[in-house]
């Protein structure tokens, strides 16, 4: 456990009021995006709560700002983010984070979350969500980095599960391994993505159920579930389709482990009308309730 | 092989295209049981190239309109290239894509489509600038006369002065997605001088002429009130055009 030299005593800092998660979002969120605003401003649909991409809100005005804090008046936002770059060899990116932390400050989320994976090296940004090499000492950089952006930012974060298309052969850990180490070390939660698990245990021919066993159940603290492409050899994660019915079932596996988990529907290419987003979390709010 | 190395190799594979890093990373890798390694890293540079491609086409939709989606996906791919992301924001890529236009060669008969490019940037950049306050007329009435001289008048923080030899105005215009009309732009209406800005969240792309033009420079140059009267005394009538100017919402602040 991490700790904190104060000036009269040395407290950890899970101890802090900082540190602890709030807990004002529940139930099944939506994920919002631009082409809905006017909708969600006109129609006050009733969703519990919705999330978006933090970093599409990093500037110093405009209507998408001015959206943004409108609808935060009705409803709760979570700030997902892209850009950490949580598992690069670079140096972390603190404006990068000072813009992050000055966006939550404006929004108070409950959840400030990103991924699991390496998205730029030498200042190269890849814009994608690259795969970690699982061993020891990437759980000792990537906890220690999660801890660094802990720090700055003054709350602990969600990291989300990647939908990997490869494994290194260095890797000397199974991914879920991996995550219940990082997420213990660096003492942050966990953003359990339903299809990522079920994308990845496709393509690389797994046992999801066996994933959500080694994720521990204390640590997820939110979930995604969100629609892949069938690509015929391999499944390809676009968050541009209704979630699979094998999903649904992967999802109710991970409620009966998880509890009533906060889930968020992600729907970013191809995204239809708000109806169909309001069905989908329909969906999931029912089964949420059964367990709930 | 430890992380820097394999994540830079990762880099040279899919971003470089390096045929050596590569085999080497293909060694490295196992990939899922229906794909190859090479097919594994062919869909991180697919998702790479497309995410890039994606956000230029949203932030150069006329110039897409102008040349078609082929194409201008074709001469995305080309710019993408040569022009790496260096920001974990995708809003900040593209800005060297008008000058890229410029020098592209097959669409040198298109001379228009960099200007048009140039204000399709710096629309995106206006969007999302720092939110214009209005004048404090109160604070400004009560600056003693005979201190105006010294006053620094202020554009509004996201405004942007464009010039072009084009009527890129009117070619923008006439590619809107509300557009309703199937009129044809004649490069023979000449140039134009552009003054985009936000006036609260609405966007504006006002069209000053050559007297107004000199002054919104002027105040751009952050001189001084006196100083600008001395140096455009001659050719520009200051005093009538500053009471327009505040009136228009052209002028946000002053020092």
């Amino acid at each position: 456990m991490m700790t904190a030299h104060l000036p009269s005593q040395t407290l950890e800092l899970s101890a802090l009021p900082k540190w602890q998660l709030p807990t004002t979002v529940k139930g099944a969120g939506i994920g919002l995006r631009s082409v809905h605003y006017q909708y969600i401003i006109t129609e006050k649909p009733k969703v519990n709560w919705f999330e978006v991409i933090s970093d599409n809100y990093f500037y110093a005005g405009g209507l998408p700002l001015y959206y943004l804090e409108k609808i935060r008046q009705d409803y709760p936002i979570n700030l997902h983010s892209v850009g950490m770059s949580l598992g690069s060899t670079d140096p972390l990116n603190f404006d990068y984070l000072r813009k992050l932390k000055k966006l939550a400050a404006r929004i108070e989320p409950d959840f400030v979350s990103d991924h699991l994976s390496w998205i730029s090296v030498n200042g190269h940004y890849l814009n994608d969500l690259i795969p970690l090499i699982y061993t020891e000492k990437v759980i000792e950089d990537v906890a220690s980095r999660i801890l660094q952006v802990q720090e700055f930012l003054g709350r602990r974060i969600l990291v989300e599960n990647p939908s990997p298309y490869l494994r290194y052969t260095d890797s000397t850990l199974s991914e879920w391994d991996f995550i219940q180490e990082v997420v213990e070390r660096a003492d942050c939660y966990l953003l359990l993505d339903i299809n990522n698990v079920y994308v990845n245990a496709i393509n690389n021919q797994f046992d999801p159920l066996e994933y959500l066993n080694g994720i521990p159940k204390t640590r997820v603290k939110q979930m995604h579930l969100a629609g892949y492409e069938d690509k015929g050899n391999y499944l390809l994660d676009t968050h541009g389709h209704p979630v699979h019915p094998p999903v649904w079932e992967l999802y109710k596996a991970a409620l009966s482990r998880f509890g009533a988990i906060p889930t968020l529907i992600e729907w970013d290419t191809d995204i239809p009308d708000f109806e169909v987003l309001m069905a989908e979390a329909e969906k999931a709010e029912q089964l949420l309730q059964k367990v709930g | 092989m430890d992380v820097i190395a394999l994540q830079n190799l990762f880099y040279q594979a899919i971003w470089e295209r390096d045929a050596a890093s590569l085999e080497k990373l293909s060694k490295k890798i196992a990939a899922p049981p229906n794909l190859t390694p090479v097919e594994s890293l062919a869909i991180y540079r697919g998702n790479v190239i497309g995410t890039l491609t994606k956000t230029l086409i949203s932030t150069y939709p006329v110039c897409g309109q102008l040349v078609g989606e082929e194409f201008f996906e074709a001469m995305a791919g080309k710019f993408i290239s040569q022009y790496p992301c260096f920001s974990p924001n995708l809003g900040d890529y593209g800005e060297e894509f008008p000058d890229f236009l410029a020098n592209f060669e097959p669409v040198a008969n298109l001379p228009y489509l960099p200007d048009v490019a140039r204000l399709e940037w710096h629309w995106g950049q206006v969007f999302i600038g720092e939110n214009t306050k209005e004048l404090d007329f109160q604070r400004l009435a009560k600056v003693p006369q005979e201190n105006w001289g010294d006053l620094i008048f202020h554009l509004p923080k996201n405004g942007v002065l464009l010039e072009s030899t084009y009527p890129i105005h009117r070619i923008w215009e006439v590619n809107q997605p509300d557009y309703r009309s199937n009129e044809i732009v004649s490069l023979d209406e000449g140039g134009i001088k552009i003054f985009l800005w936000r006036k609260g969240y609405d966007m504006r792309i006002d069209l000053p002429n050559e007297q107004e033009w000199a002054l919104l420079k002027a105040f751009q140059g952050n001189d001084s009130f006196e100083v600008i009267c001395e140096n455009l005394g001659d050719v520009v009538d200051v005093g009538s055009l500053l009471p327009l100017f505040v009136q228009r919402g052209w002028i946000a602040d002053f020092e």
